[in-house]
């Protein structure tokens, strides 16, 4: 395997939950891809569609949801196209998921043991379990492992629980980890010990992770792409270096200009984006972001800008970038 | 002058297991017009201190001094004068307003505590709304109806209803998203200059706290660490739990990040129940000499108003 192989990709994903109130487009047309070993960081704010995007990979989304078109490329296979029963063998196995919420995602009544051996037991994975599950555990820093193994989840702090998650995620060595919002309830000082660990793994088993994250400092700290989504569109993807000194997007320009300047010791006003984020049952017809751009145009209101290549790695959807965007006026 | 005066307080919880000392001895003014902010990880107390300045929790001991006037051992009857000068804004925008109620109704909920004469309240609900970017066909609708960072507005409005001359921020922006949390921000600070409002502002967003602040303490384990200016902490932290903590803050800039070194913690954070002896953070410190597990650190002025509460350094 080489290292630039693609591991993921995903074209013109639409994911739809369907509810009383109708129909709420949560993903609209997302195209990515992640190549072995990357870590892709995907920011953007509650409803923009960046954790509904990552569920559509796993099919984890409820009775209500569902992938209404698009192509998700594993390994060569449409994930798309995969029935229940082969979707659990990849699950847990070639692709895991670590949430926010250490609390909730681990099972109170069952010892960590147990909970960690559950992959190993499903996926018919050979080997001595218990000594998988110690080093495991080792490896993220729970220890002793021996004696840990046998306790329950509350006997646990947040920071270790997170631990024992990323464990769980990584007994079966993943080609894929997703991690969404994992230090987001988290102090600053154990969410630092989380992302090292997660980096270290990273290069130790050369797992691919996407990270899910609202921080852009954690994006800044941690990844080597990333795709900034808004109203469920992906409105900007690039490297770090390209997002953080090369912005195209009006988004993610007022992202970056809305948290306070590390620099900036006289304390100038911040400068939030005016406005609330958009309606996903009757989302706007052109660009999401439309009606909190300062820089919006009449086109921008009535059609969808396409997605413009700045560069081989860099890429954004906004009419500014088009040339002729401003001259539909 | 000040505001508050907060001496040596104390809080402590008796549960089945132990005596839980969640704030244990901190010590602190404020003056008017200023703005405090009080940050530290989960569990070190920074919630409980301001639970216990307005008095939803009875202080365990120590006192409070509000106006010039000692507030510790009033009873909730007397609080309530005390109580329309103080009030709080909450984390969580979703939990804090009653689902049942209208927008209007929520904001005028104080002023009825408060006996303002009743054929003031509509107007001044009105004007309210306004202020905090609302407008008055908000008012009969319900939280539900609005997003996150509108029902913060609302909260905020519910707490200027009184025309308070302190409100105790508890992570006011915790829950918004970073793009809205910028937006309450501004608004807080708009409100303080326009209205001459003192703040203790709680939180555990670092880089948000040093924007607002004018001071900054630091807790650990029920007690302040250090205390400075803002910028004079963040940039000449000199006790070692506030330089780890500080060196953690992720730096929305790619290439400042890969530059920084973190100073890790190692271990977790000792049980409240059984706070260590001497320093608190002794267990966990990287510059750690037997002298710190007996003796006691004060909080000392080391020059230019900035306390810290480590003989080392």
């Amino acid at each position: 395997m080489s290292d630039n192989e693609i591991l993921l990709e995903v074209k013109d994903l639409h994911t739809s939950f369907f509810t009383q109130a109708g129909e709420v487009k949560a993903v609209n047309g997302v195209s990515f891809y992640l190549r072995r070993g990357e870590i892709l960081g995907i920011a953007g704010e509650s409803g923009s569609g960046k954790s509904v995007t990552m569920l559509s990979v796993l099919k984890l989304l409820g009775r209500s949801g569902k992938i209404t078109s698009g192509e998700i490329i594993f390994k060569g296979r449409d994930l798309t196209k995969l029935n229940k029963r082969e979707i659990e063998d990849i699950r847990g196995k070639s692709i895991s998921m670590i949430f926010q919420d250490p609390m909730t995602s681990l099972n109170p009544v069952l010892s960590v043991g147990y909970q960690l051996r559950e992959a190993l037991r499903r996926h018919k994975i050979e080997g001595d379990h218990k000594k998988l599950s110690i080093d495991i555990l080792e490896r993220v820093g729970v220890v002793p492992a021996e004696t840990r193994l046998k306790q329950y989840p509350h006997e646990f702090s947040g920071g270790q629980r997170q631990r024992i998650m990323i464990a769980m995620a990584m007994i079966c060595k993943p080609d894929l980890l997703i991690a969404d919002e994992p230090t987001t309830a988290l102090d600053v000082t154990v969410q630092a010990q989380i992302l090292d660990l997660m980096k270290e793994l990273q290069r130790n088993f050369s797992t691919s992770i996407i990270l899910i994250t609202h921080d852009l400092g954690v994006i800044a700290g941690s990844c080597d792409r990333v795709m900034i989504m808004y109203g469920g569109h992906s409105i900007e993807q690039g490297t770090r270096q390209d997002i953080f000194y090369k912005t195209a997007h009006p988004y993610t320009t007022g992202l970056l200009k809305s948290v306070p300047d590390p620099d900036n010791i006289n304390n100038a006003r911040l400068i939030p984006i005016e406005g609330q984020p958009p309606d996903l049952i009757n989302p706007p017809k052109g660009c999401p972001f439309a009606l909190r751009c300062p820089d919006v145009m009449r086109v921008c209101v009535e059609n969808l800008p396409p997605e413009k290549f700045l560069s081989d790695t860099h890429k954004a959807s906004c009419w500014l970038l088009h040339k002729n965007g401003g001259d539909k006026n | 002058m000040n505001v508050l005066e907060i001496n040596n307080l104390k809080k402590y919880f008796e549960t089945s297991a132990g005596v839980v000392h969640s704030v244990d001895g901190v010590s602190f003014n404020i003056s008017k017009g200023e703005t405090l902010g009080l940050v530290g990880e989960s569990g070190c107390g920074k919630t409980t201190t301001g639970r216990t300045i307005i008095k939803l929790y009875e202080p365990t001991g120590g006192q409070i001094i509000f106006n010039g006037v000692d507030i510790t051992g009033m009873t909730q009857k007397e609080m309530l004068p005390v109580r329309k000068k103080m009030q709080m804004i909450f984390q969580d925008p979703y939990a804090s307003l009653n689902p049942r109620m209208t927008i209007g109704d929520i904001v005028i909920e104080p002023m009825i505590i408060h006996k303002i004469p009743k054929e003031q309240h509509r107007d001044r609900m009105i004007n309210l709304l306004r202020r905090v970017g609302l407008n008055s066909e908000h008012a009969n609708r319900y939280p539900h109806e609005f997003s996150g960072g509108q029902r913060q507005r609302v909260g905020i409005a519910r707490a200027l209803a009184v025309e308070p001359e302190f409100i105790i921020c508890d992570e006011p922006i915790s829950a918004l998203d970073v793009s809205i949390q910028a937006q309450v921000v501004n608004m807080l600070e708009d409100l303080q200059k326009d209205l001459g409002l003192t703040y203790l502002f709680i939180a555990h967003d670092l880089s948000m706290v040093r924007h607002i602040s004018s001071r900054v303490a630091v807790m650990y384990l029920g007690e302040i660490v250090e205390l400075a200016e803002s910028s004079e902490l963040y940039k000449n932290p000199k006790h070692p739990y506030t330089r780890s903590l500080l060196s953690s803050i992720p730096i929305p800039d790619p290439d400042k990040s890969d530059e920084r070194k973190i100073i890790p913690l190692s271990g977790e954070i000792p049980s409240p129940l059984n706070p260590p002896k001497g320093c608190k953070f002794s267990t966990r410190c990287p510059i750690f000499k037997s002298d710190c597990k007996n003796i006691k650190p004060v909080l000392k002025n080391i020059g230019n108003e900035h306390f810290c509460a480590c003989p080392f350094v």
